[in-house]
């Protein structure tokens, strides 16, 4: 795997709502934790703007575009709680960011995805169009 | 729908299924890939969509409170995310009407469109449950 993007990574961070099992207290202190660690790499021009999704939405699928609105958002653990985008060049350093995420100690786990400058489909496709050429040729 | 849809931090889509370069034609990759960029043009233009990216199909997971980082199945599953939209607009109505453009539908992606939270939700929580408790 090539390391070094230029595009940044984006963190895609998965529970399940395991805040609604903690004392007020707790749920504060991992709050404030976070706040400090997100301003904390704000501040050193690491993070875009990141933000959390409600625990809601709809799932679109299917050639007729079949809508369902009640996906699993809160129960499962597999479930995109919130997302944040990283300024930085090599996964080594994404994957750090990630592993000082305040909420990994309450069962959450961070999914770090490279942003890809052009569509993958599209590199693909011409991909696809050289080796048909060089057959033809 | 009601107004309990409106949200005025907008709409993320994540696009989630199989690598569709596996499987396709050229030509029908390359149709597809067409109509994707068209598509997010158009919603830029008209201001709809903010932000927008592929994901390379790779990555890692970190997890667990010993942070240990593993391989994810980022080319085989079917619930891999493979990109985002960012979307400004104002309901969940609109959001869905959106998403039931999406050129990559009939190849089997699927769509999941979740409203952006303005501040976190969690401290929002604990928010009301402190006035409530002063009630």
């Amino acid at each position: 795997m090539s390391t070094q993007n230029q595009n940044g990574y984006m963190l895609l961070y998965r529970s399940d709502e395991w805040y609604e099992a903690l004392s007020h207290e707790e749920l504060q202190k991992v709050i404030n934790q976070n706040k400090a660690w997100i301003d904390r790499l704000t501040a050193q021009g690491k993070a875009r703007p990141g933000h959390a999704l409600e625990r809601k939405g709809a799932i679109v699928s299917g050639k007729n575009g079949r809508v369902l609105f009640d996906g699993p958002f809160a129960e499962s653990k597999e479930a995109i709680g919130g997302y944040l985008l990283l300024d930085v060049e090599t996964l080594e350093e994404a994957i750090a960011i990630a592993q000082s995420s305040p909420s990994l100690a309450y069962g959450t786990s961070v999914e770090v995805r490279p942003l890809a400058e052009e569509c993958p489909l599209d590199v693909r496709a011409r991909e696809l169009a050289r080796e048909e050429q060089l057959v033809h040729a | 729908m009601s107004t309990q849809n409106q949200n005025q931090n907008g709409y993320m889509l994540l696009f989630r299924g199989t690598d569709l370069r596996k499987g396709l034609s050229p030509e029908e990759l390359q149709k597809v890939t067409d109509n994707w960029m068209n598509w997010f043009k158009r919603l830029t233009e008209e201001g709809k969509a903010v932000a927008g990216n592929p994901l390379e199909r790779e990555g890692k997971i970190v997890a667990g409170k010993d942070r240990v980082v593993s391989d994810g199945p980022f080319a085989e599953s079917k619930e891999a995310v493979g990109g985002y939209f960012l979307l400004d607009v104002a309901t969940m109505d609109e959001a869905v009407a959106i998403a039931r453009e999406c050129p990559g539908l009939p190849y089997g992606i699927r769509v999941e469109v979740r409203p952006v939270a303005g501040e976190c939700p969690i401290a929002a929580d604990i928010r009301a449950e402190a006035q409530f408790a002063q009630v």
